[in-house]
């Protein structure tokens, strides 16, 4: 019994952490718990893991539900056209471009050395290249792979330093970081300085500082190193609310089980291959 | 103003927390006048004030070093450079005075140091600071790195300590004025060494803060291949 | 002899999972019926033995596209289940995925029965 409540507790949480509303995560769970009363069956003969059984439930329900609530693109926010950066007389890029829609996700992916930060950062402003232009429809918000926060500032202090920057009083900064903070499962009104958190958790710094001024653009540089594997279906839950509240976000990602729900993918090893044949 | 504001007060919190910093901060100056405290009188007051700028102008390297990568992040989120690097200058400014105070009330209350003229040692003190900020934030900006910048500053203040003061190569130098000033106020001379003093710490502090707003609101342009919608 | 059972028990399995839906609309479309009883009759059908993890979401999408409508009652005897029961929809559904169906099993039908008698020959050669 115990081991039935065990495993039907991780799969309630499981469900939520992989956006299925409360309502139908609640009967899945008691639909479960019936069936193992009836059956007699240990939960994992009948279900397996609850994490592997969640992500079943969620794609043959979530994602559904995903789609359906899901509004359609809307105008242009960012298009990068004929990117071309040289390092060394190597082209990083070369001629890259790419399109995003308000409510649309891209993925910037390819191996390690590609150039997928750099075409980030081109993209966000934070460096030149050596031809093309970068349009942009409002503001953007920026999570870089790591750096990005103060060592020795508090995560209430780094959000009321990024809320200030839109006039934000510091009471708000602080309670839309910490609201931010819990949707990735982390209670952000710690005494802790940035520099004593660990990878993960700096990184959620990151990722909320990136997202709290309410950007129209999201360009986000694999921001999810050092998460655990909730705290990562956390983050994509944040990018389809980011999504499905008119975000266009980009996502540059070298793990592709994701790729099937993005609207996007921009392959810049491909473009590479392409270069050297 | 209220953006600068926000700036100002994190900058000097993250500074304030570095504990052991401050504590360099207040023993490097310390130390250069009670070494010199033995010999002639005006010798310790000018060491005092040459490891003033030297502990803020240090200051002020590393704590634009830390914000580098942190500064195009909070121009995307609505700042404009000058918020940044005004706000960063206002809060060194604020901890060089919090160091000079102790140090100016040392100075006043030290025995040996009876007949100096204490307001021409806070001004010297003040001159400290405003040079020393700018000039920190501007090696900063000039090299790559923290180690470079500290070696930098180090052969500034020590042709400082050893250049003549009145030969022709010491007016460029940026500290020449709080040695002026210093003379002043430990030497009782007239008010030329004031003037000439104030003359030079003042054209130094608006250079060297002009030469920072120039190279930081380079750095954090906006970019030319970046174009934004109208109406935004 | 176990390994061709092995490889039995998978290729049935797979052969389920491709029809698995449209057996459990076939099932609920006699009337409501809930996921451990439908467990049972999957089994009792001679389809094999299922897993509530695998029928449950084949459930949940039937619910989620419109196919079955649910209920959550208290049974004659024992604790709430949650109930199935076919709609309109899943109706036609089923009409016409069992058109689909024939044709597709007709279809393999002759493949494999032409193969089948072409071994046939050869043997009796």
């Amino acid at each position: 019994m115990t081991i039935n409540d065990g495993w039907l507790r991780d799969l309630g949480m499981e469900l939520r952490r992989r956006g299925v509303p409360g309502g139908t995560a609640d009967h899945v769970v008691a639909e479960a718990a019936t069936h193992l009363r009836d059956s007699g069956e240990p939960p994992m003969a009948a279900f397996g893991p609850a994490g592997a059984y969640a992500a079943v439930v969620s794609d043959s329900v979530g994602a559904a539900w995903r789609r359906a609530r899901r509004p359609a693109p809307g105008p242009m926010r960012l298009r990068a056209r004929g990117i071309v950066k040289r390092y060394r007389r190597r082209d990083v890029l070369s001629g890259v471009d790419l399109t995003v829609h308000a409510g649309e996700v891209a993925a910037v992916i390819g191996a390690n050395g590609c150039g997928k930060s750099t075409f980030l950062r081109i993209c966000a402003g934070l460096i030149s290249p050596d031809k093309g232009t970068v349009q942009v429809d409002g503001s953007i918000g920026y999570c870089p792979q790591d750096g990005g926060t103060i060592d020795f500032l508090r995560p209430e202090e780094h959000f009321v330093l990024v809320g200030g920057g839109r006039n934000w009083s510091r009471e708000r900064s602080r309670a839309k970081g910490r609201a931010a903070a819990a949707t990735l499962d982390w209670d952000a009104s710690t005494p802790m300085l940035s520099r004593h958190l660990s990878g993960g958790t700096r990184q959620k710094l990151n990722l909320v500082m990136a997202g709290l001024s309410e950007p129209d653009v999201l360009l986000l540089d694999e921001p999810y190193q050092g998460f655990d594997r909730g705290t990562y279906l956390d983050f994509w839950e944040q990018v389809w609310r980011w999504r499905d509240s008119g975000r266009a976000v980009v996502v540059v990602t070298h793990m592709l089980n994701q790729l099937d729900l993005v609207d996007t993918v921009l392959d810049l090893s491909g473009a590479n291959r392409e270069r050297w044949s | 103003m209220r953006k600068l504001g926000v700036v100002a007060d994190m900058t000097l919190r993250e500074m304030l927390r570095r504990r052991g910093v401050l504590i360099l901060l207040l023993a490097l100056p310390l130390a250069f006048y009670v070494v010199r405290r033995n010999g002639y009188t005006g010798e310790s007051i000018r060491a005092l004030f040459l490891g003033l700028s030297w502990a803020i102008s240090t200051a002020a390297l590393f704590s634009a070093s830390a914000g580098r990568a942190v500064e195009p992040r909070l121009r995307l989120s609505g700042y404009r450079s000058h918020h940044l690097y005004l706000g960063r200058l206002a809060a060194l400014l604020v901890l060089g005075t919090g160091i000079a105070v102790p140090l100016l009330a040392l100075v006043a209350l030290d025995p040996a140091q009876d007949k100096v003229r204490t307001g021409g040692v806070a001004l010297a003190m003040l001159l400290c600071v405003t040079v020393a900020a700018p000039f920190g934030l501007l090696v900063a900006a000039l090299v790559p790195r923290e180690l470079e910048g500290t070696l930098v500053l180090l052969v500034v203040v020590g042709m400082q300590m050893v250049v003549d003061p009145a030969g022709a190569g010491a007016k460029v130098m940026p500290f020449w004025s709080s040695r002026e000033i210093g003379t002043y106020a430990v030497d009782h001379t007239g008010s030329g060494y004031l003037d000439r003093g104030l003359v030079h710490g003042v054209a130094f502090t608006l250079a060297l803060a002009l030469l920072v707003a120039v190279l930081s609101s380079y750095r954090l342009r906006t970019r030319s291949h970046m174009r934004f919608a109208s109406g935004r | 002899m176990l390994a061709s059972g092995v490889v039995d028990q998978e290729r049935r399995s797979q052969w389920l999972r491709g029809v698995l839906d449209m057996c459990v609309l076939a099932m609920v479309s006699g009337g409501e019926s809930y996921g451990y009883h439908l467990v049972q009759a999957v089994e009792a059908a001679g389809l094999g033995p299922i897993k509530g993890g695998t029928l449950y979401p084949v459930l949940l999408r039937l619910e989620s596209t419109g196919l079955v409508a649910t209920d959550w009652r208290q049974g004659p005897s024992g604790p709430a289940r949650k109930y199935y029961r076919i709609t309109a929809a899943g109706q036609a559904t089923l009409r016409q995925a069992v058109l689909d169906w024939q044709s597709f099993s007709s279809d393999v039908n002759a493949i494999l029965q032409r193969g089948n008698a072409i071994l046939q020959e050869g043997q009796s050669t």
